[in-house]
């Protein structure tokens, strides 16, 4: 995998050029999604690059993680921006999976032309077209490695990428004040009282 | 620190800088004695302890100077049920750092019972065909130590008078940890079924107690170095003591592979690899193994000489026989209201009423239950919710939601009867990264066992269902493969023949050689070994000092 350097701003936007109009209109909700936080995350000032992934790879592994913890009332994968903590964890703990996610994602590339033919990419499916095909390759190892670092960089501590502004520690009602004092739960204060 | 040339004949070389070996070097250095302490893992953060992460992502990546657990990667080891079947590699592990297992352990201190010393003679439940002995040591011997165990370590607990816990001729230290929403589920359960909860005792202080800082509750415990030094570990207690008398230095990154003889069959020091691998000497007068119970008997088994051809102090062939591991049981269940678990100590109160073994059961067994429910972000995420909850998709973001902080679970710490047949020994094709044998481990359980562990994963759904929870779930009991928890592989007693070392840790075969660290223990007890095995070093070094003050011990004969 090459270092572009590009910004992750222009990797989604450049990702929905190309697109039909009939299936941005299809999918306008899921592009909106992306592009307010896209717009977000510029207005804050980070646009963090990509390390190992490339644009593409990245595309498809962030719409990936958004269906392992979607976005619905609250943030997801998405907001927490686990597709950075992957790109990050590629580059240092998890170099050793760098061959998996190339072949991983040319995999899941086969697999969704082979559900529909018609389709351009796996993140340009529908979001029922998206989960019907991780449903197909939910039990490959691709798979679990993708899911299991969906969830390590939606908990994991910020500075790592991902859990941006500690979305899934607020999700969870995790304190990370790492001091705490009692009573800690329901239980004991209902016991002291 | 004090350094020591490798020709200095020393007088004691400690193998091991964990809890036993933290004592140890303690006792002897201030007792005025010279003490190279070899510890095949690092520092860790050694005397800079703030410096311990509390960083999930990077406890899981851990750079091989970082690490506080042994690699099975690197220090491997091989696993099978029985000797019909081919080992296959096994993923024991056990502390590696200055401080050892103590330095990330949970911290629990519970003491053994007087029975638990003399279970084979007086517990009619007791199946034939076992390992069951009489522990030479009486809890009225050992009591003294475990006092000054708790004291010199700083335990906190509360002193109950109960048939179902050891009398303490003096109270813990430091009072217990605070209730947690599990412990006060668990009174609440236990009041309805007429059952005792008392706080578990821990090795952890809740109040600032011989210059450390009371715990700060910070929910990142288990597994992690402590920042504000409240766990009570060697690296902490011990061994800065026995840093500044002088005496003593510490040794990191120095792997053992041989204790060496002399011609009269007295053991005059040991061959170990330093950093680089580069193979070094260092004399001593006498060596004190405390390994822990795998590693100890590994490397007496390693020891091969024309004198003991199976391995050093192994003329009963006992060495490596009888390991436990630590059985265990339990169940979760889900509340209405947060629990939050996860702030605090990871062990709270306990139900000791099945400690005893009880011939209405139909079996032998006893154990522990403890409450806890203690799950990180990440334990949560990846393997913390109720069965059936799903492993992505909106349905799991949901389960992650609804159920983190909201879960109990009883741990149960229990009964294991040693058998000759589970045991340590040298694997015949695998080798470690050193290029020794790898440790191989044969271990099956004994039938009451399975109902022993049967029975309290039963009783924990009882009490989760009295303490009110909505749902409730309790693996599959089965057999303990490894785990730090190891002991009883250089048994000790009064029969040469019987057992491997004396009732004062001394091997029957040589004088000079001692194993100090739960390879003694005769019985598992309840599991939860720490607090003996540092009463048995406390006591173990008594006698040590005393005989190699009258000189015999550390003078050829």
């Amino acid at each position: 995998m090459s270092t572009k350097g590009r910004s992750r701003r222009s990797f989604l936007v450049e990702s929905l050029t190309g697109l039909n109009a009939a299936w941005v209109a299809a999918n306008y909700p899921g592009i909106l999604a992306a592009q307010n936080y896209v717009r977000k995350s510029v207005e804050a000032g980070q646009t963090p690059r990509l390390a190992v992934l490339t644009e593409s790879q990245a595309v498809e592994v962030e719409a990936m993680t958004a269906q392992i913890i979607p976005t619905d009332s609250t943030p997801g994968a998405r907001e927490a921006r686990c597709v950075h903590f992957i790109d990050r964890a590629l580059a240092t703990f998890a170099r050793d999976k760098q061959q998996a996610y190339v072949q991983g994602l040319q995999e899941l590339d086969t697999k969704t032309r082979q559900l529909y033919p018609d389709a351009q990419k796996f993140s340009a499916l529908t979001s029922e077209q998206q989960i019907k095909t991780l449903t197909e390759i939910e039990k490959t190892p691709f798979f679990e490695t993708v899911r299991v670092h969906t969830i390590i960089g939606f908990l994991s501590r910020p500075e790592h990428g991902g859990n941006h502004e500690k979305v899934g520690w607020k999700l969870i009602g995790y304190d990370d004040s790492l001091n705490h004092k009692p009573p800690f739960g329901y239980y004991d204060a209902q016991a002291q009282s | 620190m004090k350094k020591y040339s490798n020709s200095t004949e020393v007088d004691f070389v400690v193998i091991g800088a964990g809890a036993a070996g933290g004592i140890m070097a303690k006792q002897l250095s201030v007792a005025g004695f010279s003490v190279v302490v070899l510890e095949q893992g690092g520092w860790g953060k050694y005397g800079r302890e703030h410096e311990y992460n509390k960083d999930e992502w990077l406890n899981r990546n851990l750079s091989d100077d970082d690490r506080l657990m042994s690699d099975p990667s690197r220090q491997r080891n091989t696993f099978r049920p029985n000797d019909k079947v081919k080992a296959v590699p096994g993923n024991h592990s056990y502390g590696c750092v200055v401080g050892g297992g103590t330095v990330t352990y949970g911290g629990s201190n519970w003491r053994h019972l007087p029975y638990e010393f003399r279970e084979a003679s007086h517990d009619p439940t007791i199946p034939s065909g076992t390992g069951m002995a009489d522990w030479p040591v009486t809890y009225e011997e050992l009591e003294p130590y475990y006092t000054q165990a708790e004291w010199e370590t700083g335990v906190s607990g509360l002193r109950v008078d109960s048939p179902f816990l050891a009398p303490m001729s003096k109270d813990y230290p430091v009072p217990p940890m605070p209730l947690k929403s599990s412990g006060a589920l668990m009174k609440t359960a236990a009041a309805k079924m007429g059952l005792t909860v008392v706080p578990g005792p821990l090795a952890i202080i809740s109040q600032p107690y011989m210059g450390r800082g009371a715990c700060v509750n910070c929910g990142i415990c288990s597994g992690y170095g402590c920042q504000v030094r409240a766990r009570s570990s060697s690296a902490v207690t011990m061994f800065p003591i026995a840093e500044k008398t002088g005496r003593c230095e510490i040794r990191v990154k120095s792997y053992v592979r041989e204790i060496t003889l002399d011609n009269s069959g007295r053991v005059n020091g040991v061959i170990y690899f330093d950093a680089q691998k580069r193979e070094q000497r260092q004399k001593a007068k006498s060596v004190i193994l405390s390994a822990n119970a795998g590693e100890s008997a590994r490397l007496l088994l390693l020891s091969k000489s024309s004198r003991f051809p199976d391995g050093l102090a192994n003329s009963s062939g006992l060495v490596g026989k009888y390991v436990m591991f630590g059985n265990g049981a339990g169940a979760s269940g889900l509340f209405e209201h947060p629990l939050n678990e996860y702030k605090g100590v990871i062990s709270g109160a306990g139900i000791v009423d099945y400690v005893p073994s009880d011939p209405k059961r139909g079996f032998y067994g006893g154990g522990r239950m403890t409450a806890r429910g203690y799950l990180t972000p990440f334990e949560l995420g990846l393997g913390g919710l109720s069965p059936g909850t799903p492993r992505w998709g909106a349905g799991y973001k949901k389960a992650l939601e609804e159920e983190a902080n909201h879960r109990m679970t009883i741990n149960c710490f229990v009964t294991q009867l040693p058998l000759e047949t589970n045991r340590i020994d040298l694997d015949p094709d695998v080798k470690d990264e050193w290029g020794l044998p790898a440790m191989r481990i044969t271990s099956s359980a004994h039938p009451d066992d399975i109902k022993n562990m049967e029975f309290f994963r039963k009783k924990s759904i009882e009490i989760l269902e009295a303490a009110g929870a909505k749902k409730i779930w309790a693996p599959q009991v089965a057999a303990s493969r490894n785990g730090a928890h190891n002991r009883g592989t250089c048994r000790m007693g009064n029969d040469p023949k019987k057992s491997v070392v004396d009732k004062y840790h001394r091997t029957h075969d040589v004088a000079n050689l001692f194993v100090v660290d739960g390879s003694s223990f005769v019985t598992g007890g309840r599991n939860h070994p720490t607090l003996t095995i540092e009463a048995l070093a406390f006591r173990a070094a008594e006698h040590i000092i005393q005989d190699a003050k009258k000189g015999a011990l550390l003078t050829k004969s």
